[in-house]
C-alpha cells in the first residue's frame, strides 16, 4: 500500500482509468466495472467500504487468534487437543478459493458472495459461542468480551459486505445460502472434556475462517479499489 | 500407519500433541522436525534435524510424508515430500501446488520405516515471510545544532510476498543502533515501506536492519541485511554546543547566595525590621529622656536634659512674663546658699543643666501644650493652656518643695508626691521620685487644701511643710527659697511668720505676685524685685530651678538664712507651691503670703482662688 497522497490521487483518477481500461483492455475479471454507469459518486464510497470493511476482519481476525490462544493456554493444554488435523469446519463445505492462484481466478462477484456466506454461517454459531462461553465454569472474561465483540463486528461486517454487494451488483440478490451449524449440541454436552473439545474446535475454525475472509476481502480491495497495485 | 485419522471427533491421539518440537540437538537420536514455515502464504517447507549424532548417517532413510484434508474426509494416504532438495538439506519444500492454505495439513518423519515425527498444522500458521531487501536510507535534515540528524530508512518487501495484490500484507520492524554498540533499539512495527529514524547523532555511525511479519501473526521472519548508516561529519561550529555555559549552577548559586545575605540582612536587623511592621505604641516621654535614667535617680541630669528640653518652655514661658522670672538675685552672695534651692534659684549657674525651662533664651518654643512629648502629666491642661502654664511649674516646684518640707517636717504624709509649691515659679524637679511631674502636676488642689491649713498655721507650719516659703526676695527680684532648713535648725522653713508674709505682700499684691509665707524681709526685699519678675526675664536661672531634695535637705537653714536674721522665728518652707498662675499675673503663694484679712483665706495657702486673689489685689 503506498502512502496515503497516493491512493487520495489514485481514488480522483480511478473512475477515469477504470473506463479507459475497461474500453481499452476489454472484459477480464480485474477490470470489471465498479459501478453502474452514471454513479459518479460510488467509487470514493466503495473504496470506504472496503477500507472499512477490511479494518473490520482485520479485527475480527485479531480478536478470534487472541481468543483462542487464551483458550488454548487456558484449557487446551495438556489435555491433546490438538486435532486440527483432524476436525473440519461447519463452512469447510462452502468451495472457497483454497490458494492464491484460485482466488485471483475467481470473480469478484463470487468471491464477493462466497464472503458473505461464511460471515452468514457464523452468526449462529457466534450467538451460542456466547451463550455457551458465559455458562462454562470460571468464564474467563477476556474469552467472553472477546466472543461478544465477534459476534457484533462479524454482524457490522455482514452488513457493509451486503452494501458492497449491493454496490457491486446492483440489483442482483442472491439467496441466501449459508452453511448451518449443527456443533451446539456438542458445546452443551455435559463431558467437560467433550465440551471443552467442542470449545476448542469452534475457536479454532473461528479462527481460520476469520482469517480467510480478511485474505479475501484484502484481495478484493486490492484488485477492485487500487487494481492490484496495492 | 495414520493413527490418527477418524472423521468423526473424538479422543486425539497421543502422538499428535506434539506440534512444534525443540531446536536444537536431538538427544535421542531420532530426527526431528524443527520448523515448518511458509514465507509468502503460498508455499511451505519443513526441517527436520537430523538425530544420527554417531556421525554415521544412513542417508535417505529419512522419509516425509503427509498428508491434507482437501474435502471433509481424509481421503488420501499419505504422501512423500515432493521436493527433498530446494529447501537444503533434511528438508521438505511444498511448492504451490501442493500447497492449501487454510487446509490442514499432518507430516511426518520416519526412519527406517518407523515413524520418528509427526506434526500437524494449517499453513496459513507457518508464515514467516522473508526479509525485506534494498535497504536504503536519506537524510531528512541536520538539527540546527549540527550534532543530530534525522534519516529516512526505505525498503522493499520480500520478492516473494505478493503484497500487490494484497494477497499477504506485511508490517515491518526496523531495528538500529550505534556501530559499537551491542544492544539494538527497536522501533513499533509499521506497515509502510519507509521510516523516520530521527536523532542520530552525526559523529557516530549506525547499523539498521528491518524484518517483517505477516500481520496477525506473531512470528517475525529473518532480518534482512545490516546497514550501514554513514552521517556526514559535524560541522566545525557544532562542538561549541557541548560545552554549555553552566547557566544553571550559576543561577543556583546566585540564588543561593542571595538568599543567604538576605538572611543575614534579615537577622542582624531583626529589631527594625519588627519596627517597621509593627511600630511600637508610641508612650508619652519627653524627647531626649531616657526613662532609665529617671529610674536612677540622677537628677542633675535629668535636670539638664529637661532643662534643654525646648517643649518645656512654652510651659513656664507664657504671656506671663514674671512667672518665668522670678529673678535670683545672684549678685547677692548672701542669698546664695550652697546647694539649697536658693541658690540654685539665685545662682547665675546658668551653666546647670538643670533648667526645667529650658536654658534657650530664647522665647521661642512654645509648643502646643498638647505636645505629647511634654510632661505626660495632666496638667490640669485647660490651666495650662490658657495662659497658665507656669502652673505645671510650680507645680513641679510645688512637688518638691513639699517633698523637701515633708522631708523637713516629715510628718506630712501629704501626698507630697501631688502637692504642689506655690511658690514662684522656678519649679522644682525631685529627681527623687520616679516620676516627679506627676508627682508635681497631679492632684495639686486637694493636697493643697489638705496643705492649707497646716501651712495656714504657723504653728502647724512647724510640721507640714508641704510648700517652699519663699524666704527673701532679692533686690533683683528674684525669689528666694529656703530649703527646709528650718527642719535642720529646728525650725521648720515651712514657719513662717505670717506677718513676715504680710509685710510685703502688699507689696507682692501690687506686684501681681502670689507668694506665699514670705517674710518680711523677703517681701520687702523681692517687692521691687517682683515688677522685675513681670519682666520675661529667660535669664532667670532657669536652670537653677531645679531644687533636688538632697540640696533642699542638705541646705537647711542655710537658705535664706543669711538674709533673714530673724530667720529663726521663720520658718521658710522650701517650696512655695503655685497654685494658680493667673492674670494679672500673680502667682498665688501661700496664703500666709498674702494680706488676707480673714484667716479664711490665709487657711489656704499657697492656694488662692481667683476670687480671693482679687480681693488682695487691687
Amino acid at each position: 500500500m503506498d502512502n496515503k497522497g497516493w491512493s487520495l490521487k489514485a481514488g480522483s483518477l480511478l473512475p477515469l482509468l477504470l473506463l479507459v481500461s475497461e474500453l481499452l483492455l476489454g472484459q477480464s475479471v480485474d477490470s470489471l466495472p465498479i459501478c453502474p454507469t452514471g454513479a459518479v459518486n460510488c467509487q470514493v464510497s466503495l473504496r470506504d467500504l472496503f477500507d472499512r470493511a477490511v479494518i473490520l476482519s482485520h479485527y475480527i481476525h485479531n480478536l478470534s487468534s487472541e481468543m483462542f490462544n487464551e483458550f488454548d493456554k487456558r484449557y487446551a493444554q495438556g489435555r491433546g487437543f490438538i486435532t486440527k488435523a483432524i476436525n473440519s469446519c461447519h463452512t469447510s463445505s462452502l468451495s472457497t478459493p483454497e490458494d492464491k492462484e484460485q482466488a485471483q481466478q475467481i470473480h469478484h462477484e463470487d468471491l464477493l458472495n462466497l464472503i458473505l456466506r461464511v460471515l452468514r454461517s457464523w452468526n449462529d454459531p457466534l450467538y451460542h459461542l456466547v451463550t455457551e462461553v458465559r455458562g462454562m465454569q470460571e468464564a474467563p472474561d477476556s474469552i467472553l468480551s472477546r466472543a461478544i465483540e465477534i459476534e457484533e463486528q462479524n454482524r457490522r461486517l455482514l452488513e457493509g459486505m451486503e452494501k458492497i454487494v449491493g454496490q457491486v451488483h446492483p440489483g442482483v440478490k442472491e439467496n441466501e445460502v449459508y452453511s448451518v451449524w449443527s456443533g451446539l449440541p456438542s458445546l452443551q454436552m455435559a463431558d467437560e472434556d467433550t465440551r471443552l473439545f467442542a470449545f476448542y474446535n469452534l475457536l479454532h475454525c473461528l479462527r481460520r475462517d476469520s482469517h480467510k475472509i480478511d485474505n479475501y476481502l484484502k484481495l478484493l480491495k486490492c484488485r477492485i479499489v487500487y487494481d492490484s497495485n496495492c | 500407519m495414520i493413527e490418527a485419522t477418524p472423521a468423526t471427533l473424538g479422543r486425539p491421539s497421543q502422538s499428535l500433541q506434539r506440534v512444534n518440537p525443540g531446536p536444537g540437538t536431538n538427544s535421542s537420536g531420532k530426527p526431528k522436525f524443527t520448523k515448518c514455515r511458509s514465507p509468502e502464504l503460498e508455499t511451505f517447507s519443513c526441517h527436520w534435524t537430523d538425530g544420527v549424532h554417531h556421525g554415521l548417517k544412513n542417508p535417505g532413510s529419512v522419509q516425509l510424508f503427509y498428508i491434507r484434508r482437501s474435502t471433509q474426509e481424509w481421503t488420501q494416504e499419505w504422501k512423500e515430500c515432493p521436493d527433498y532438495v530446494s529447501a537444503g538439506e533434511n528438508s521438505c519444500y511444498f511448492n504451490s501446488s501442493y500447497t492449501s492454505i487454510w487446509i490442514p495439513y499432518c507430516i511426518k518423519l520416519t526412519s527406517n520405516g518407523g515413524t520418528v515425527d509427526q506434526k500437524c498444522f494449517s499453513v496459513e500458521e507457518i508464515v514467516q515471510p522473508d526479509p525485506p531487501v534494498g535497504l536504503n536510507w536519506t537524510l531528512l535534515n541536520i538539527s540546527l545544532t549540527g550534532i543530530h540528524a534525522d534519516i529516512q530508512v526505505r525498503w522493499e518487501p520480500p520478492p516473494n510476498a505478493d503484497v500487490q495484490k494484497g494477497w499477504i500484507v506485511l508490517e515491518y520492524e526496523l531495528q538500529y543502533k550505534e556501530v559499537n554498540e551491542s544492544q539494538w533499539k527497536m522501533m513499533d512495527p509499521v506497515l509502510s515501506r519507509s521510516v523516520p529514524v530521527y536523532s542520530l547523532r552525526l559523529d557516530k555511525e549506525y547499523e539498521v536492519r528491518v524484518r517483517s511479519r505477516q500481520r496477525n501473526s506473531e512470528k517475525y521472519g529473518e532480518f534482512s541485511e545490516v546497514l550501514y548508516v554513514a552521517l556526514p561529519q559535524m560541522s566545525p561550529f557544532a562542538c561549541e554546543e557541548d560545552f554549555q555555559f553552566p547557566w544553571f549552577l550559576i543561577i543556583i548559586f546566585g540564588i543561593f547566595g542571595l538568599t543567604m545575605i538576605l538572611f543575614l540582612f534579615i537577622f542582624s536587623k531583626q529589631q527594625r525590621i519588627k519596627m517597621l511592621i509593627l511600630p511600637p505604641v508610641p508612650v508619652p516621654k519627653i524627647k531626649g529622656i531616657d526613662p532609665d535614667l529617671l529610674k536612677e535617680g540622677k537628677l542633675e541630669e535629668v535636670n539638664t536634659i529637661l532643662a534643654i528640653h525646648d517643649n518645656y518652655k512654652p510651659e513656664f514661658y507664657n504671656d506671663d512674663s514674671w512667672v518665668e522670672f522670678i529673678e535670683l538675685d545672684i549678685d547677692d552672695p548672701d542669698e546664695k546658699t550652697e546647694g539649697s534651692d536658693t541658690d540654685r534659684l539665685l545662682s547665675n549657674d546658668h551653666e546647670k543643666s538643670l533648667n526645667i525651662l529650658g536654658a534657650k533664651d530664647d522665647d521661642s518654643g512654645r509648643t502646643s501644650c498638647y505636645e505629647p512629648d511634654i510632661l505626660e502629666t495632666d496638667f490640669n491642661a485647660s490651666d495650662v493652656c490658657d495662659g497658665t502654664s507656669e502652673v505645671p511649674q510650680p507645680q513641679r516646684l510645688k512637688g518638691e518643695v513639699d517633698l523637701l518640707c515633708l522631708d523637713q517636717k516629715n510628718q506630712n504624709n501629704l501626698p507630697s508626691t501631688d502637692t504642689a509649691p506655690t511658690t514662684q515659679q522656678p519649679s522644682v524637679i525631685l529627681a527623687k521620685e520616679n516620676k516627679p511631674r506627676p508627682l508635681l502636676i497631679s492632684g495639686t488642689e486637694s493636697t493643697h487644701q489638705a496643705a492649707h491649713p497646716q501651712l495656714s498655721n504657723p504653728s502647724s507650719l512647724a510640721n507640714i511643710d508641704f510648700y517652699a516659703q519663699v524666704s527673701d526676695i532679692t533686690p533683683a527680684g528674684s525669689v528666694v527659697l529656703s530649703p527646709g532648713q528650718k527642719n535642720k535648725a529646728g525650725i521648720s522653713p515651712c514657719d513662717r511668720p505670717p506677718e513676715v508674709v504680710s509685710l510685703c505682700q502688699a507689696n507682692f499684691i501690687m506686684d501681681s505676685a502670689y507668694f506665699c509665707e514670705a517674710d518680711a524681709k523677703k517681701c520687702i526685699t523681692v517687692a521691687p524685685h517682683v515688677e522685675v519678675e513681670s519682666r520675661v526675664e529667660p535669664s532667670f536661672n532657669q536652670e537653677d530651678m531645679y531644687i533636688t531634695t538632697e540640696s533642699l535637705t542638705t541646705t537647711t537653714g542655710r537658705s535664706g538664712t543669711a538674709e533673714r536674721a530673724p530667720s529663726s522665728g521663720m520658718p521658710v518652707p522650701d517650696y512655695t507651691s503655685i497654685h494658680i498662675v493667673q492674670s494679672p499675673r500673680g502667682l498665688v503663694l501661700n496664703a500666709t503670703a498674702l494680706p488676707l484679712p480673714d484667716k479664711e483665706f490665709l487657711s489656704s495657702c499657697g492656694y488662692v482662688s481667683t476670687d480671693q486673689l482679687n480681693k488682695i489685689m487691687p
